[in-house]
């Protein structure tokens, strides 16, 4: 394989045989390598197959990307009146709708993510029957797509919080912790995206695995209700440290200490590598069961 | 086959895939149980199906092959393996070159997407730049014949229209290599004239085809070379029109 011929030879006739692409096809290894290498070479193509993702979504609809808008701060005003009114949760000393809101967009994300990247490559049987460019590009494309609905969730934050009158503590942490959900959503997506195409099961429980998710993610309450001894085994899911994380820099809340970021951070490493190299492994087989 | 001093566009050697039969959608039990060993070695066996085993052939550069054999001989799976759509079972096969494949008439358009996205996809697939892609945009359509539906999804076309996309975008793409399966029995026949002449223009640029059809006619006018597939072996390799003669006395009529 001499991959980087690639680039060198575009536009030039195939007369030149000694200099061009030679592929070598052989029988899958058990356990394939990362192959990160090839992952860039088809890069061009998750752009595409991401602003597809975005068009198609809001393409029939009557209010269109507004969804995006409209979906949180409905959200919110339902959770404010029963969370927040009726059963007080508690909310760190911010306003519930803050308090909601800020969990809220970190949350749409990740189940975005999780939803739409775990059946993403059932959902393009077509193309994988077809063609071949590097699979992990379908939960990979519907990932950064759904980081235009994680701007439009910020737009949403940012109006709630002039109307509150609430100044961001810190800006900079913004970017890491969101990184953190993001790439944990993606991790677990490869896995359960890879599994759905021999076993449907995944889309049948992929409603049940969300709602879980949430509920184990301090969306509608704060981390601090959990007790402090096992409260580092509740940042084992990386979501509950971008949450309450991103909270503490929008809003001011309490920040996760250190164990948090620690054990939070090692396993969205974790889930990460093992969803690719799950997503290695199951992916020669893509195209003859879906 | 003699040795050349012509460099191989493509070569297969001993290429086998094998299928599971049943088991490869089944539910989870069905996968524990073999698992757990209640399966006796037998019945595996009965489940798995060599779609093709031991085929080997080579293909010069800038010659086209033809592909003959009924359905379910394992055509479509030797074009799908050597596309990199599925990985084979054993043996190997290497390909100089990019691969373009339309393999059937679904080929690798998505529906959602525009004439024009489905261009651009097309293009990175074969690992084009965005320029690259865009300088044969123009020849493209004008093949293609869509005019005015460029820009309305894929999805929205009839199927003559669809197909004249998918191929014009594969003869018109910067692939070394092309894998044409089926694809043009679906056109009228002025389409498919103008296919094969086409076709016939690439092969003088150095281009490498090969070329599964039903059709007598296209393959005696395209094909300088041909393997017959039976049962997923290879019968008989050689001249086009010998193996034609070959597929109607002992494959067709047997």
């Amino acid at each position: 394989m001499t991959p980087d011929a690639v680039p060198a030879q575009l536009g030039a006739d195939a007369e030149s045989g000694a200099s061009t692409l030679i592929t070598l096809i052989r029988p899958p290894r058990r356990w394939p390598g990362l192959d990160l290498g090839e992952l860039w070479r088809y890069r061009a193509i998750c752009l595409v197959l991401a602003r597809r993702n975005l068009m198609v979504r809001y393409r029939q609809t009557l209010v269109g990307a507004a969804w995006a808008l409209l979906q949180p701060v409905s959200l919110m005003l339902v959770f404010t009146v029963f969370f927040g009114a009726l059963a007080r949760v508690p909310s760190e000393g911010i306003p519930y709708p803050v308090f909601f809101l800020s969990g809220l967009v970190v949350w749409q994300m990740v189940s975005k993510i999780l939803n739409e990247g775990s059946t993403s490559v059932v959902a393009n049987a077509t193309l994988v029957g077809r063609v071949y460019f590097p699979r992990a590009y379908f939960p990979i494309s519907v990932a950064i797509a759904s980081l235009a609905d994680l701007l439009f969730g910020l737009v949403a934050l940012a109006a709630v919080l002039i109307f509150y009158g609430i100044a961001p503590t810190s800006l900079l942490l913004i970017p890491p912790l969101l990184a953190i959900a993001w790439l944990a959503a993606l991790g677990v997506s490869l896995s359960l995206s890879a599994i759905n195409t021999t076993y449907r099961d995944v889309t049948q429980l992929l409603p049940f695995l969300a709602q879980l998710w949430m509920f184990i993610s301090p969306v509608i309450y704060p981390s601090t209700l959990v007790p402090e001894p096992i409260r580092w085994l509740y940042f084992l899911n990386p979501v509950a440290l971008s949450i309450e994380g991103f909270r503490h820099a929008v809003a001011g809340t309490p920040a996760p200490d250190a164990a948090a970021w620690l054990v939070s951070t090692l396993s969205t490493a974790f889930l990460l590598i093992v969803g690719y190299l799950v997503f290695r492994h199951r992916e020669p087989t893509f195209a003859d069961v879906v | 086959m003699t040795q050349t001093s012509i460099a191989h566009a493509v070569s297969v050697r001993a290429l086998g895939k094998r299928y599971h039969v049943g088991t490869s959608g089944g539910a989870l039990y069905d996968r524990l149980g073999g698992a757990l060993g209640r399966r006796s070695a037998a019945e595996t066996d009965a489940q798995t199906m060599w779609a093709i085993r031991d085929v080997s052939f080579e293909v010069p550069q800038g010659h086209v092959l033809a592909v003959l054999g009924r359905n379910g001989s394992g055509k479509s799976t030797l074009m799908k393996i050597l596309a990199k759509v599925t990985a084979p079972t054993e043996g190997e096969a290497m390909t100089r070159g990019r691969v373009g494949a339309m393999l059937q008439v679904g080929t690798g358009f998505h529906p959602e997407l525009t004439g024009r996205d489905n261009i651009l996809l097309s293009g990175m697939i074969l690992g084009m730049g965005r320029h690259e892609i865009e300088s044969v945009q123009d020849q493209i359509i004008e093949f293609a014949e869509i005019g005015r539906y460029l820009d309305a999804p894929v999805k929205h076309y009839s199927s003559g229209m669809y197909l004249r996309l998918a191929f014009s975008v594969s003869a018109h793409l910067a692939a070394d290599i092309l894998l044409i399966d089926e694809v043009l029995a679906v056109g009228d026949a002025g389409f498919q004239r103008k296919c094969q002449a086409r076709i016939r223009e690439l092969v003088g640029m150095g281009k490498t085809v090969l070329f599964v059809s039903h059709s007598a006619a296209a393959v005696r006018s395209l094909c300088d070379s041909a393997v017959v597939l039976d049962q997923g072996t290879i019968r008989f390799t050689g001249d086009t029109e010998d193996a034609l003669r070959f597929y109607e006395t002992e494959i067709v009529s047997s």
